[in-house]
């Protein structure tokens, strides 16, 4: 086994156990719905909820980091170059995030000053960690970018996949770069940060992501490089296409001019046909191997990620996408509703699928299944969809009664909370986060113990 | 916009898409198993999505262009399945799959 694959097994190891802390500070964030004074003057909501979105951040962004540490001495043939200041980085990685989540924990917040903003807390969503981590992730981001494509010098050898991870990395390096609050104007400030936000989520993550899958595919199913090459530059024009403009719809109510309106509705309405493709796709890799691989989570792992990016991202998304509607569900628990499915489907199944590969891989397993897998396939989406569906009936309880009836007063956001029909809503996630839990920690058993339990590893040759 | 049409709007706008896959789906199904029931099935969840068009066409208070848009949609949305599946068939070189 390459070095870069010890440490793919590292960062995915690591992912996982990001995924966990994610999911209990998701679940603490639930809770305050539904008890607000819970550990009143300790932990606030606010910090909760930072920890369950940036520690959504870093586990899939270890994940896909893992993935490609684990793919690319196979794809160019050797060890990739740099790869001792990869293994250090990754550990100073894992200190970093340590100690940005005890000072969450712990300081909480700060006053308004350049200390703060070094060394507590940047103040914006998603990308809160203090400027020092933040400084951090940007260099762990370089090295591994020059991993990549000094791999790629070094070997003289260039495949289709890797040509399109390298592009990709640049913008994926570049972007973060806007990570840093520079304006004092809100507008302003949230133009350029929706880059980021945005430009991972639907440009950049989505063509690491597509990278991921073919290279997973092909050790998976072995479906030839020829075929996962022709869908990747398909899907990377399409997904770019529509993408890069559907970045619009997050400038609606920022106090961007009116033409974005009309930019962003128009390019995010074609976001879900590129999604279509996808749902053929997968339904036709499926029935040409009739559901059957000599890892059967990863497979059924694989197909989720295409169903949940269409559900999630194309039917959830497509509700709220519309100026006219969206003015009245944006901010609401209806987008962290699509929200939540979004990023289950187009990233979330896709690190598992690929963590299930690599231990089917690293122990040897001649055939990976077994009921354990199962157990946690079913609880982990069930309970996502039932969080999901939840969110959904709260958050259009918010957009009529505080939104559309109330005309969005302080009066009306009480009369929202206080309605039936939001506090069932967050009562139901919560029991739902419950169910996910529980599917977490067999899926956490399931890939510690896969290979060392006769159920799950039968040694009988099964064809891709 | 009344109230209710919001609400009643945004679902219609969810199960346009919803039903674009669910014909998506049951197209790609009959395409590899030949089964005329299946292709039945796809041409009633594509037509479905067509009344689901037609409604918010016709009824919901969305910008003309907003409804323009939805029309051509449709129309790519019929096309999708059956252009990947060539390009599937081509790049896999086999023929349609039986089960």
């Amino acid at each position: 086994m390459y070095r870069s694959q010890k440490l793919a097994v590292k960062y995915l190891a690591a992912a996982i156990a990001l995924f966990g802390v994610m999911t209990v500070a998701g679940l603490l964030s639930a809770y305050y719905y539904i008890n607000p004074d819970f550990l009143f003057g300790m932990l606030h909501f606010n910090i909760a909820k930072i920890l369950h979105i940036d520690t959504l951040v870093i586990w899939l962004l270890m994940g896909f980091m893992g993935a490609i540490y684990w793919f690319l001495p196979d794809e160019l043939g050797r060890e990739p170059v740099g790869i001792w200041l990869a293994e250090i980085l990754f550990y100073v990685f894992c200190a970093a995030v340590a100690v940005v989540a005890v000072v969450f924990i712990v300081v909480q917040y700060g006053g308004s000053d350049q200390a703060s903003l070094w060394f507590i807390n940047q103040g914006r969503k998603y990308v809160e960690a203090p400027r020092w981590a933040a400084l951090g992730v940007v260099a762990v981001m370089v090295v591994f970018g020059y991993n990549v494509i000094g791999t790629v010098i070094a070997s003289r050898r260039m495949t289709g996949i890797v040509a399109v991870l390298m592009v990709d990395l640049i913008p994926l390096v570049a972007l973060y770069l806007d990570a840093f609050p520079a304006v004092t104007n809100m507008s302003q400030d949230l133009f350029w940060w929706w880059w980021l936000v945005h430009l991972w989520v639907e440009a950049t993550w989505e063509v690491l992501i597509g990278c991921i899958m073919a290279l997973t595919l092909m050790q998976l199913l072995g479906t030839s490089r020829k075929i996962v090459e022709s869908w990747l530059y398909i899907e990377v024009a399409l997904v770019l296409g529509t993408g890069i403009l559907g970045l619009g719809h997050h400038y609606f109510w920022i106090g961007t001019p009116n033409y974005w309106l009309g930019i962003g509705g128009f390019f995010s309405a074609l976001e879900p046909l590129p999604l279509l493709g996808m749902v053929v796709h997968a339904v036709y890799d499926a029935g040409t191997h009739h559901m059957k691989a000599t890892n059967r989570p990863a497979l059924y792992w694989m197909m989720t990620e295409a169903f949940g990016n269409f559900l999630g991202g194309g039917v959830w998304g497509f509700m709220i996408t519309l100026p006219q509607i969206n003015l009245y569900a944006h901010g609401t628990q209806w987008t962290v509703s699509h929200g939540h499915f979004a990023f289950w489907g187009a990233y979330a199944c896709g690190v598992i699928s690929v963590a299930y590969l690599v231990v089917q891989k690293t122990r040897n397993s001649a055939l990976v299944n077994g009921a354990a897998w199962k157990w946690s396939f079913a609880a982990l989406n069930l309970g996502l969809i039932g969080m999901v569906g939840a969110l959904l009936v709260a958050g259009m309880t918010q957009s009529f009664v505080e939104r559309a009836t109330g005309g969005s007063t302080l009066r009306a956001f009480i009369a929202g909370q206080e309605d039936p029909w939001f506090v069932s809503g967050m009562m139901l996630r919560f029991v739902f986060g419950l169910l996910f839990t529980f599917g977490y920690a067999i899926l956490v058993y399931d890939l510690l113990t896969l290979g060392k339990r006769s159920v799950s590893v039968v040694a009988q040759p099964v064809s891709p | 916009m009344i109230q209710i049409q919001l609400l009643e709007t945004a679902l219609l706008l969810g199960l346009y898409i919803l039903l674009a896959g669910g014909y998506a789906l049951f197209y790609t199904l009959a395409w590899m198993w030949h089964r005329s029931s299946i292709r039945i099935a796809a041409i009633a969840l594509y037509g479905m999505h067509g009344l689901v068009a037609a409604g918010i066409v016709f009824w919901a208070p969305l910008w003309l262009g907003w409804k323009l848009l939805l029309i051509a949609s449709s129309l790519a949305i019929l096309a999708i399945p059956t252009i990947t599946l060539h390009h599937l068939e081509r790049t896999h070189g086999t023929g349609s799959l039986s089960a």
